[in-house]
């Protein structure tokens, strides 16, 4: 059984906007599933309908099979949530916070002590436990409102951009914290637009724009919807003639695309381009997940996205 | 039990969220309190006793009225723009325990302002307070029958601002046209009939019945209406959390 299932769901505010247009899509046990989109696309609608914060027009939302439109006591019982919003809670101490929330969540006070504790030494906010959160950075705040996501021992998570200012490093812990998590079996909706990061964790994930799923599915498989040429990525020191196979990506400046069946010519004049002093950095790989979400979407990357699909097709 | 538990987990979590500007409205709080009874010499000089006890309890109702239908709603409102409302609505916890550990918050930043303004104005105006236990119901019935109506204002109000605009109509109206500071006889007759039906009429009847000896207060009536009125604004606070949009 699904542990998020929603179907045909559809939210039309007062004000006539339609927010999600029969929006389907179920949540497999143990699985982090991705909703990408831009701004305005449905997917915030989407999650406060989830958390029984809105309720739908019509269409139905079950959490492990439980109706939570009727019941939306179940989903916050059920769900550990971070919201987007950075919420400011002032002259409360880092550890405060995220035992006082741990404390919320049900768990006596010894218990969300340990919790604290060890959320504390897993996020690396050691140095700030007592740090009060308004004075705290964006990515500290970001963290231990992780922690608070997390501190209950919640079996279905909701993270919305959990990893917006946060500095590389305490990232990786965050998202080492949350595969730790998911072997344990929780499950995880994770709304982000930080699609090259999404990328190493998700399991599937769906593009929503306009109120509506435009794609569904596993990173690999949406990724050969778009092409099946390599992207070479380089620093150059000053200007440089291109192999001819490159093919500039105009979207995405120091950006080329090129045919797999020319990695090896491309590698010798990289090779030579080296050894002239006149490359810096390089790096090849397939399309990202920006490629798919821009081909799908539209918008400012468009004509990147047009050189993709072009090469697709 | 888990409300209970909740509602004390709930008030700690505001406390530590928020207690360094408690203290500072408390003292300003106190300030206003104490302010307002000895402003009420510079109006009236020598005045009655009779009067004075009037006056001073009208302040001290007038901190009680602030405390629901002022300090709640600006309090609810700045949690709602901060998305913080709706982030506690998605823990698994009471929406009520929610809203009366941030009635409790609000009053433990005006008690003390209440306190002093009482036994400022009874040494300043030289007259005896007439406490009666009864004030510890008083206190909390008063809060409690206006802070409904605070609070679904502040949840249903589309702007902070808003939610402003209606406190300070609440306490113009309280400040100028209510049997608080002024006596009943002194007002329209049209607005001692609306004074019948809202509850700090009711207040400033059980803050005087129980702190003064003055004539005329009724003290199991008041508390009996105000927990009426408590009732009902709770019902509407409560009716307005659980709604969704």
């Amino acid at each position: 059984m699904p542990v998020l299932s929603v179907t045909e769901l559809c939210k039309r505010y007062r004000n006539g906007t339609l927010a999600n247009d029969r929006i389907s899509l179920a949540v497999e046990p143990g699985e982090v599933y991705g909703l990408l989109g831009p701004n305005g696309a449905g997917k915030t609608t989407l999650v406060r309908q989830v958390l029984g914060l809105l309720k739908p027009t019509s269409g139905s939302i079950h959490v492990d099979g439980v109706d939570v439109v009727a019941d939306p006591g179940y989903a916050r019982r059920t769900i550990g949530f971070l919201p987007q919003g950075m919420m400011t809670q002032e002259t409360i101490h880092v550890d405060e916070w995220i035992y006082g929330i741990g404390k919320l969540r049900g768990l006596p006070g010894a218990e969300a002590h340990q919790r604290t504790n060890e959320l504390i030494e897993q996020l690396d906010l050691g140095p700030f436990r007592k740090t009060k959160m308004a004075a705290a950075s964006g990515g500290v705040r970001r963290l231990a409102g992780f922690a608070t996501a997390v501190v209950g021992g919640a079996r279905f998570l909701v993270l919305d951009e959990p990893t917006n200012d946060i500095d590389p490093v305490r990232r990786q812990l965050l998202w080492n914290l949350l595969m730790a998590q998911r072997q344990r079996g929780t499950t995880v909706l994770l709304v982000t637009h930080n699609l090259a990061e999404a990328e190493r964790v998700i399991d599937r994930f769906a593009i929503v724009d306009q109120g509506r799923i435009l794609r569904e599915g596993t990173p690999a498989a949406l990724r050969s919807l778009v092409t099946e040429r390599l992207r070479l990525e380089l620093t150059m020191a000053g200007a440089f003639e291109p192999h001819p196979a490159l093919q500039p990506d105009e979207g995405m400046p120091g950006s080329f695309l090129f045919q797999p069946s020319d990695l090896a010519s491309v590698s010798a004049w990289l090779q030579a381009q080296r050894e002239a002093g006149r490359l810096l950095d390089f790096r090849i790989g397939p399309p990202t997940l920006d490629d798919i979400y821009t081909h799908t979407v539209g918008g400012t990357k468009s004509n990147g996205a047009a050189a993709v699909l072009g090469a697709a097709k | 039990m888990t409300f209970l538990r909740q509602y004390r987990d709930l008030v700690q979590l505001s406390w530590r969220s928020y207690r360094d500007f408690a203290l500072m409205i408390g003292i300003v709080n106190i300030g206003f309190g104490v302010g307002l009874v000895l402003g009420f010499g510079y109006v009236i000089p020598d005045i009655p006793e009779a009067t004075a006890m009037f006056l001073v309890t009208g302040a001290a109702t007038q901190m009680i009225v602030t405390v629901g239908i002022v300090g709640l709603p600006q309090v609810i409102a700045q949690a709602k723009n901060e998305g913080r409302l709706d982030y506690y609505f998605t823990l698994p916890i009471s929406r009520e325990a929610y809203l009366l550990a941030q009635v409790t918050f609000v009053l433990m930043q005006s008690l003390p302002a209440l306190a002093l303004a009482l036994v400022f104005g009874a040494w300043n105006y030289g007259f005896s307070l007439d406490m009666d236990p009864l004030i510890v119901l008083v206190v909390p019935l008063g809060v409690l029958s206006l802070a409904g109506l605070g609070v679904a204002v502040a949840v249903i109000s589309p702007h902070v601002q808003l939610t402003n605009a209606f406190t300070q109509l609440a306490i113009f109206y309280v400040l100028f046209f209510a049997p608080v500071i002024l006596p009943k006889e002194q007002l329209p007759l049209v607005l001692r009939h609306v004074a019948d039906f809202l509850p700090p009429t009711y207040v400033a009847d059980g803050i005087r019945a129980t702190t003064t000896n003055l004539p005329d207060t009724h003290v199991w009536r008041s508390m009996a209406a105000m927990a009426g009125f408590g009732v009902g604004s709770f019902a509407l606070a409560a009716a307005a959390v659980r709604r969704r949009g």
